[in-house]
């Protein structure tokens, strides 16, 4: 096992990344050697729907087999191995057919069908134990020894950030919304990677293409996200429980909430969001269930308290998981992507067992003083407000913003994110998406220029929504979104937060402030050629990082 | 008053006060730690401990029990102090839970022959605004259950799957003159009203783990194999498992439909039915679950985890065998059948 993919990755004097037998995530060796095998099929599925995408026959069925595929690799999405022995010989099979419509394509077309090597031509073992040996040769960190680190880390980069745009991209592809521009942009980096690049240049403009890619993932989510659930509104989120039966959603997917307020439509059944769920509460027809009746607990990490307080099932639909207590086990699920051994998974959408489980749940035995926080500020709503946010950076009421996104996480400098936020001053405005915001989001911020200091976003993929809010102000303005009066402060932590990171160098957006710690697949000329290229900025104090934010503002 | 100090497996530290009159596993339970303890009688060893440090005094204790007793094995169930003490405990911290273990009500369903020698004892756990309606347990767990106005309990482990219904299944073996097995055989009707405390125990899956699997049931220790076969199952699970069910005559044999249905649900198990002493005309195979799990390991490619319960006897024989064919002790699971 060899896997840096994330933040938290194991950081040592001999070098940083997780090896065996388990990862600081918990994934054990062998899920994340199988993990590798699945990426290594999914670069020769890559080599031929690139083939075929250019024959005019591309296979949008394999499309949502990558999506699912990739995004089953994140961090704390899936960790049972058996799910991935399972992956593994449906995208052989995928691969075979699409090798085979090539074939037949080339021929239709009276070409001469490329011999395809690497990836293109695995076969891969019948058993357990021989995956496990195929594996060893298709690490992330395979061939370092060879072309060095900056290569490995450049196709870290990209890998992770494919896999970031693959979850987006997934997430809209459940609401039927799958641009062929996306799917066509992540087979291109597949097949990319399936040939080693080693040209640390060409990495670099695949790494911006793969950001201009993401974008699109991203607004594609937004359209389906908006064109499903209406457009999102500010809205008060109680955060306090109700006396009664409840139900716990956590992830990312809004199209499994929706089907759990159906299933619980009239049961008395309350439904809490938890984690990334929570901006749910601003899209209307969301909403409009009664017993959509609050977000629950903190952020990810803190979800062993919170999931053993919460006396209803709970329902895993994507990332952020980490192991499941004993205590609250048998009371967990997981849908879509998402997956631990020993947990019961719900594919099909049917979530009658977790009425059922609901039923048979105490429930909270009384409800607690009402508390809320306010969510559903979009790019809709904001821009609803636009003509006064304009007029209040004009007179001088409104004098910066500053985004604060990307995700939460367990490491003691993430407190940075708590005093950055605490520190801003009176006349600025803090946006907010992803679950950072879970550090801060209770407190107290008060209004500016008569409107709220603090408005959330939503979810990490929302950063699209925060980077329309850029351009239009930047319109507004008659200037570029680099000479905003704005602030970038991302918080990173998986690999979602890598694709976002790409969209923003692909547009151009500088002095992206990054933390709490810098990529481990990062080396130090990579991150050189951030810093020069992209004005990338590693975080440092709260303080001194605002002092020179600001001050950037008055140069 | 002594104030007691936990040292767990992984380094974690609890600390409560105990008066000298009060054994150590009630003091840490007034001080909401419920440590790992079965029987509290000084007879199953699930409580052993070892004081590193002060003087105590020990109550009545079962026959060989404390096999290091002279150099500081206690059984907290049974061991008061008469001093400060520091005690190590041969757990990790998450084996020391804080909540109180459920106590229920439950009414019995059902009373099925199970073979010639075991009885089918369904129970139905009673709703309660605090717990719910679920029968909420890992396969392989155990229920304490009372013998109705008495404050006799015994412990048996759960054959069915965790459920949403309240519904408890045991397979219970009867023995002559045990207390339970008496209730059960003269006394017990359906609507029976019985106390029971749970789920317990820590015999469970490593699903987590990619090896084999070798599951053995001797006798009624069948229950809770069963249980984790059907949560197999359940998870349309699909790595190489074994399962040996071993009797010590064919006429003792029982749910062999519900082995077969397993059979089906799980396209990767393989089953051994073995009987030590054949009456009749059995033509299935012949021995111990030893012998089966040893001729299972002679054909095994990798060698599997195994998770055996029954007797006594059969653990030891079939830990045996797993030493001689150089199975780490870390990945044999075990859990003995109680005398009823």
């Amino acid at each position: 096992m060899f896997c840096f993919q994330c933040e938290q990755t194991r950081r040592t004097e001999a070098g940083s990344g997780c090896t065996g037998p388990k990862g600081v995530c918990g994934k054990d060796e062998v899920t994340a050697d199988l993990q590798d095998l699945l990426i290594y099929q999914l670069k020769g599925i890559g080599q031929y729907r690139t083939r075929l995408g250019a024959l005019g026959r591309p296979d949008r069925e394999a499309d949502s087999i990558v999506l699912f595929d990739l995004f089953a690799t994140l961090t704390n999405v899936n960790f049972d191995h058996n799910r991935f022995v399972a992956l593994i010989a449906e995208a052989a099979k995928v691969r075979d057919r699409l090798r085979a419509a090539y074939e037949a394509a080339c021929l239709a077309a009276g070409k001469t069908p490329e011999l395809l090597n690497g990836p293109a031509s695995f076969v891969p073992a019948d058993t357990l134990p021989g995956l496990l040996a195929q594996a060893g040769a298709h690490g992330v960190g395979a061939g370092v020894e060879k072309v060095g680190a900056d290569v490995v880390g450049l196709r870290g980069l990209l890998l992770f950030g494919l896999k970031g745009t693959a979850a987006y991209t997934h997430h809209a592809q459940v609401f039927g919304v799958m641009p062929d521009a996306v799917t066509d942009g992540i087979a291109h980096a597949l097949d990319f990677l399936a040939g080693d690049p080693t040209d640390l240049n060409v990495m670099l403009d695949e790494a911006l293409a793969l950001g201009h890619c993401n974008f699109a993932a991203m607004e594609a989510l937004d359209a389906a996200n908006t064109g499903t659930f209406g457009t999102p509104a500010p809205t008060p989120v109680r955060i306090t429980p109700i006396a009664g039966k409840a139900i716990l959603v956590s992830g990312h997917d809004l199209r499994d909430l929706g089907a759990i307020l159906e299933a619980t439509k009239d049961t008395g059944i309350n439904v809490y969001t938890h984690g990334e769920l929570l901006p749910a509460h601003g899209y209307p027809k969301l909403r409009a269930h009664p017993h959509l009746a609050g977000n629950f607990g903190g952020a990810w990490q803190n979800q062993h308290n919170d999931f053993a307080a919460f006396p209803g099932p709970i329902v895993m639909t994507s990332n952020c998981m980490i192991e499941p207590q004993p205590t609250y086990r048998n009371r967990m699920f997981t849908s879509g992507p998402a997956g631990w051994p020993g947990l019961r998974h719900i594919d099909s959408g049917d979530f009658r067992l977790v009425v059922k489980a609901a039923h048979a749940l105490p429930g909270f035995a009384a409800s607690e003083p009402e508390r809320t926080i306010a969510a559903g500020f979009g790019h809709h709503a904001v821009l609803g407000v636009a003509d006064k946010v304009v007029e209040a950076v004009k007179s001088g009421a409104l004098s910066h913003f500053f985004l604060i996104g990307g995700c939460d996480g367990a490491t003691p400098g993430r407190n940075y994110y708590t005093e950055f936020a605490e520190a801003v001053p009176k006349d600025s405005m803090i946006l907010t998406l992803g679950c950072a915001k879970y550090r801060f989001h209770e407190q107290e911020f008060g209004t500016v220029a008569g409107l709220p200091r603090l408005l959330d976003c939503g979810q990490c993929n929302d950063a699209y929504s925060a980077l329309v809010i850029a351009k239009a102000l930047a319109e507004a303005f008659k200037c570029g979104v680099n000479e905003l009066p704005l602030s970038l402060i991302i918080s990173w932590f998986e690999q979602k937060a890598v694709a976002v990171f790409l969209s923003l160098l692909a547009l151009g957006v500088r002095n992206v402030r990054l933390g709490p710690t810098l990529p481990a697949f990062l080396t130090p000329a990579l991150l050189d050629v951030l810093i020069q290229r992209f004005g990338v900025l590693p975080i440092t104090t709260a303080d001194a990082d605002l002092k020179a934010a600001l001050q950037r503002q008055a140069a | 008053m002594a104030n007691i100090t936990l040292l767990t497996r992984d380094g974690a530290r609890f600390e409560f006060p105990c008066a000298q009159s009060d054994y150590i596993l009630d003091a840490a339970a007034a001080a909401n730690l419920y440590l790992p303890a079965i029987c509290h009688e000084g007879t199953c060893g699930a409580c052993h401990a070892h004081v590193g440090q002060g003087h105590f005094a020990l109550g009545q204790i079962g026959d060989g029990m404390l096999a290091d007793g002279p150099s500081g094995g206690v059984l907290l169930c049974r061991c008061r102090p008469e001093s400060d003490l520091v005690i190590d405990v041969p757990y990790p911290q998450a084996d020391v839970h804080h909540q109180q273990i459920p106590r229920r009500e439950a009414t019995i369903v059902s009373l099925k022959p199970a073979g010639s020698s075991d009885m089918e004892v369904t129970l139905a756990l009673t709703p309660d605004p605090a717990l719910g309606t679920a029968a909420d347990f890992t396969p392989g767990q155990y229920m304490e259950v009372w013998i109705p106005g008495t404050t006799i309990c015994r412990a048996y482990s759960m054959a069915n799957l965790p459920n949403w219904d309240g519904q408890l299944e045991f397979v219970i073996r009867l023995h002559k003159g045990g207390a339970f097995s008496t209730y059960l055989a003269e006394r017990a009707r359906p609507g029976d009203h019985l106390r029971v405390r749970g789920p317990l125990g820590r015999f469970m899956l490593d699903e987590t783990s990619a090896r084999p699997r070798c599951l053995i049931g001797g006798g009624c220790g069948l229950g809770p194999i069963l249980s984790m076969l059907r949560h197999l199952a359940d998870l349309q699970d699909t790595q190489p498992t074994t399962l040996i069910f071993a009797a010590n005559r064919e006429d003792e044999l029982f749910d062999t439909k519900a082995i077969r249905e397993l059979q089906s649900a799980l396209p990767k198990l393989t089953v051994m039915i073995t009987v030590w002493h054949p009456q009749g005309s059995w033509s299935g195979l012949t021995g111990t679950a030893a012998d089966a799990f040893a001729a299972t390991l002679d054909k095994a490619v990798e060698l599997p985890d195994v998770y055996v319960c029954g007797p006594p006897a059969l653990l030891e024989s079939v830990k045996a065998v797993a030493k001689a064919r150089g199975l780490s002790p870390e990945r044999i699971f075990t859990e003995q059948v109680q005398p009823g």
